[in-house]
C-alpha cells in the first residue's frame, strides 16, 4: 500500500511539473509572440502614416483584382452586400459572386436586382469544380464589374475554387459576402504585391474584427460598438488577441500559416499551381495558405506571404453557443485536416521556419492543446476522488493560469488603445475589460469543449461545414 | 546560489506560482494605467487640439484674406503666447500644409511667407536635420509642400538612403521641387526600385503636372533593370511621344526578354496612338 501511495505521489509530482512546464512553455510564446507583434505594429503604423493609398486609384500599374464570394442562402442580405463589394475604393477589380446552389431565392433576386444576362465566357477550368450552371452579367453598365455564377452546391471551397477558375484578374480576393470590407481595404490588401525585392508575394492576409451591434449604413461600418451579449463580447477580445499579438508576430517571422478566409488575397497562378481550395477539409482558407507555401518551398522560388494588421474587414461573431460551437468545432477538424495533410513538413528542415516552428507550435499548441487541457481535467478529478490533490498548489495553479489569461488580454487592449483606438467610448473599454476577467473562466471552457467536439467530428468522419444562421447586422 | 538550491530541494514551484502571479497582477495594474492615462491624454490632446484649431482658424484667415502681415500677427494675444508651445507649433504646421494644398497663387504665397516669417520653415529644417526617419519624412513633407527650394539638396541626399518610406518621400518631394533632373541619379542607382516605389515616382510626376521631362530617357541607359522598367513607365504614363527613338533603341538593345517586350508593348501604344 505504501509503495503504491509513494508511486502515486510521484506520479502527481512528475504530473504538477509537466503541467507547469507546458503551462510556462505556451505562456512563454504567446509573451515572445506578443512582443514581436508589438513591435511590427508600431513599425507598420509609423511607415504607414507617410504612405498614401490614393496613387493606387489613379495608376494603371495597380495590380488587377479578382473578388470572389461565395454565397449560400445568403438572400436576405445579398443585394446590399454586392452593391457594398462594388462600391470599394478601387479601379481595376471584378467582383464574382459565386452562388453555391443556395435553396433560397439568392440568384433570382440578383438577377432582378443587378438586371443579369446569361453570358459565355471563354472559361477553361484548371480546377475541376462541381457543375456551373451559368454564368451571368449585367446588362446595366453601372455593374460591368459584376459576374454571377451560378453552381451545383458543393461547398465554399468549391465555390472559391469556381472563381478561381474563372477570375480574369492576376490576383484574387477571396472573402465572405456578408463581410462588412473597410472602404480601402484593397488599396491596402494590393500594395504588398508591388513590393516585393526579388520575391514572389503570393498571399495577403488582413484583420477580422467583429461588427455584432456595430452600426452599418450603406454596406459601410458607421458605428463601432462593443457587443452586450458576453459570448460574442468575449469573440471580440478573443479576436484582438489573435490578430493584435498572434499573426502580426508571424508575418514577422515569416511563419504565418492561416490567412483568414472571410478575407484574403491571393496570387492566382501560385494559388492554382498549388491545386486551389482543397474540398477535402473544412479549413481550407489555412490549408491553402499552407499548400501555397509548400509548394513555393519545394520549388525552391523565394516568396513571401504578407499581413495588414489594419482592421479592414468585419464580420459577424456567433452570439449562441450552439452555432459557436460548431463554429469553432469546425475550426478544429480545419486545423487536424490541415497538419495532418501537411504532416511532412512536420519537424521537417527542408521547409525552413513553416516546419520547424510555424508547424510545430500549431501542432503542440492549437491541435494538441485542448486535449492537453481535458486529459489534465482528467486527472485532476482521479487526484481529487483519490485524496490525493494537494489543495494548496491547485488553487495557486489555477490562479496562475487564470492572472496569465487576464494580463494577456490586457495586453491586447493595451495594443488596441495605442494602435487602432476603435473602442473609444469609455463604457465599451470597460465592457472589454469585464470580458477580459469573465473569458478565462467562462469562454476558455467552452473553447475547449468545442474542440473536443471537433476531435470527436474528426474521429467520427464528420464532414461539411452545418448550417450556420447569422443575425445580420444593425442598419441605420 | 539561493534560487539553485531552492530548485533542487524541489520546494521551489509555490514561489515560483506566487511570484508569477504577482507578476502578472501588477502588470495587468500598469497596463491598466496606462491605458487609462493615454486615454486621458488623448481627451486632453483633443480639446486643447479643437481650442487651437479655432485660434489658429481665426489667424489664417486674417494673413491669407484680410493681408494681415506677420508683425501685426506677432501681437495677437494667443499668438504670442502660444508660439513657445510645440504643440501649437505643430497644429498650425499642419494647418497652413492643408490650406496650402487648397490654395494656389497669390493666397498660397501668403501661407509660404508667413510660414518662413514666423520660423515655422526653422522647425522643418530641424526635422529634416533628425536621425529618425518618420522625423525626417515630416520635414521633406513640409518643405516640398511650401515649394522650398532651398531644400532641394538634403532632400536628395535623404532619398539616397536606405528607408524606403524615407526614399519614396523624398523623391516625390524632390520631383515637385526639381522635376525630372531629381530622378537623374537613378541611372546608377544598383539597388532594385520595387514597383510601388515607381508607381509613386509616377504619381509625384502626374500630381505635380511636371512639364519638362528632359532626362526621363536617360533612365533608360540605366544598367538596373528596374530603372528602365521606371522610364518606360513613365513615358507610357506621361504619353511622351517624343521619348518613341529612346525606346526604339532600348528595343534594339535591351538587356532582357521582359524589357524588351515591355519597351515593344510600349511602342505599340505611342505610335498607334
Amino acid at each position: 500500500m505504501t509503495f503504491v501511495t509513494t508511486e502515486l505521489s510521484l506520479f502527481f509530482e512528475e504530473y504538477l511539473f509537466l503541467i507547469i512546464g507546458y503551462a510556462v512553455l505556451i505562456m512563454s510564446s504567446y509573451l515572445i509572440l506578443a512582443h514581436l507583434s508589438t513591435r511590427e505594429l508600431r513599425e507598420y503604423l509609423k511607415k504607414n502614416s507617410f504612405v498614401d493609398y490614393d496613387v493606387l486609384l489613379t495608376s494603371e500599374f495597380a495590380p488587377s483584382l479578382s473578388l470572389i464570394a461565395p454565397a449560400y442562402n445568403e438572400g436576405f442580405t445579398i443585394e446590399e452586400n454586392v452593391k457594398s463589394l462594388l462600391s470599394l475604393n478601387y479601379n481595376n477589380y471584378q467582383v464574382i459572386v459565386v452562388n453555391d446552389g443556395s435553396k433560397d431565392n439568392s440568384m433570382e433576386i440578383l438577377i432582378k436586382k443587378y438586371d443579369l444576362l446569361l453570358t459565355e465566357l471563354d472559361i477553361h477550368p484548371k480546377i475541376e469544380t462541381k457543375k456551373v450552371r451559368g454564368i451571368y452579367a449585367s446588362r446595366n453598365a453601372a455593374f460591368k464589374k459584376l459576374i454571377v455564377v451560378d453552381k451545383e452546391n458543393g461547398g465554399k471551397a468549391d465555390a472559391l475554387n469556381v472563381g478561381l477558375n474563372i477570375a480574369q484578374n492576376q490576383y484574387v480576393v477571396c472573402i465572405d459576402v456578408d463581410c462588412i470590407l473597410d472602404k480601402d481595404a484593397l488599396l491596402k490588401l494590393a500594395k504588398p504585391f508591388l513590393e516585393s525585392h526579388g520575391k514572389r508575394i503570393i498571399a495577403t492576409g488582413g484583420v477580422v474584427r467583429i461588427a455584432n451591434q456595430c452600426v452599418i449604413k450603406n454596406g459601410r461600418l458607421v458605428e463601432v460598438n462593443i457587443p452586450d451579449k458576453m459570448l460574442p463580447r468575449i469573440q471580440v477580445l478573443e479576436y484582438l488577441r489573435a490578430f493584435l499579438l498572434g499573426r502580426m508576430a508571424w508575418s514577422r517571422l515569416d511563419g504565418l500559416l492561416l490567412i483568414s478566409g472571410a478575407f484574403g488575397a491571393f496570387d492566382k497562378e501560385i494559388a492554382l499551381l498549388a491545386g486551389g481550395y482543397s474540398t477535402k477539409t473544412v479549413g481550407e482558407d489555412m490549408e491553402l495558405v499552407v499548400r501555397m507555401r509548400r509548394y513555393m518551398l519545394e520549388s525552391k522560388i523565394p516568396y513571401g506571404v504578407s499581413y495588414i494588421p489594419d482592421p479592414l474587414c468585419w464580420t459577424e461573431a456567433p452570439e449562441d453557443f450552439k452555432i459557436f460551437k460548431k463554429q469553432r468545432s469546425r475550426w478544429m477538424r480545419g486545423t487536424i485536416e490541415t497538419l495532418s495533410l501537411h504532416r511532412k513538413m512536420f519537424l521537417n528542415p527542408k521547409y525552413k521556419l513553416l516546419g520547424m516552428i510555424s508547424v510545430p507550435y500549431w501542432t503542440l499548441f492549437e491541435f494538441l492543446a485542448p486535449g492537453i487541457e481535458f486529459i489534465g481535467l482528467v486527472i485532476t478529478f482521479v487526484f481529487i476522488v483519490m485524496g490525493l490533490l494537494n489543495w494548496h498548489f491547485f488553487v495557486l495553479l489555477v490562479l496562475f493560469v487564470y492572472f496569465f489569461a487576464v494580463m494577456f488580454s490586457v495586453i491586447a487592449l493595451y495594443n488596441e488603445e495605442r494602435s487602432y483606438h476603435k473602442y473609444p467610448k469609455q463604457t465599451d473599454f470597460f465592457k472589454l475589460l469585464i470580458a477580459a476577467f469573465i473569458e478565462p473562466i467562462y469562454f476558455h471552457p467552452l473553447t475547449v469543449y468545442a474542440a473536443l467536439v471537433g476531435y470527436k467530428e474528426k474521429i467520427m468522419g464528420t464532414k461539411g461545414w452545418g448550417e450556420m444562421t447569422r443575425k445580420g447586422f444593425t442598419k441605420k | 546560489m539561493k534560487l539553485w538550491e531552492l530548485y533542487k530541494s524541489g520546494t521551489w514551484v509555490e514561489p515560483f506560482l506566487m511570484l508569477s502571479i504577482g507578476l502578472f497582477i501588477i502588470t495587468s495594474i500598469i497596463l491598466y494605467v496606462l491605458i487609462i492615462s493615454s486615454r486621458s491624454r488623448n481627451i486632453r490632446r483633443n480639446r486643447r487640439l479643437t481650442d487651437y484649431n479655432k485660434i489658429i482658424e481665426n489667424l489664417m484667415f486674417s494673413v491669407v484674406f484680410q493681408d494681415m502681415p506677420f508683425s501685426e500677427v506677432k501681437k495677437d494675444e494667443n499668438f504670442h503666447r502660444l508660439m513657445n508651445n510645440t504643440f501649437f507649433r505643430e497644429v498650425l504646421i499642419d494647418s497652413i500644409m492643408n490650406l496650402h494644398k487648397n490654395y494656389e497663387g497669390n493666397y498660397a504665397e501668403k501661407l509660404e511667407r508667413f510660414y518662413k516669417d514666423s520660423g515655422l520653415i526653422k522647425d522643418s529644417f530641424k526635422k529634416l536635420r533628425s536621425l529618425r526617419w518618420e522625423v525626417k519624412c515630416k520635414g521633406i513633407t513640409e518643405l516640398s509642400e511650401i515649394n522650398c527650394a532651398d531644400a532641394f539638396d538634403r532632400i536628395i541626399k535623404a532619398s539616397q538612403g536606405g528607408n524606403k518610406i524615407l526614399k519614396i518621400t523624398a523623391v516625390n518631394a524632390a520631383i515637385k521641387l526639381g522635376g525630372t533632373k531629381s530622378i537623374i541619379y537613378l541611372i546608377k542607382y544598383s539597388y532594385p526600385i520595387d514597383d510601388w516605389t515607381q508607381i509613386n515616382i509616377i504619381n509625384a510626376f502626374k500630381k505635380h503636372d511636371i512639364g519638362d521631362t528632359k532626362g526621363v530617357e536617360l533612365l533608360l541607359e540605366s544598367q538596373n533593370t528596374t530603372v528602365i522598367a521606371l522610364g518606360l513607365k513613365l513615358i507610357k504614363e506621361l504619353k511622351l511621344t517624343q521619348k518613341i527613338p529612346y525606346v526604339t533603341k532600348l528595343v534594339a538593345n535591351a538587356p532582357n526578354t521582359l524589357i524588351k517586350y515591355e519597351a515593344q508593348n510600349l511602342l505599340q501604344i505611342l505610335t498607334v496612338k
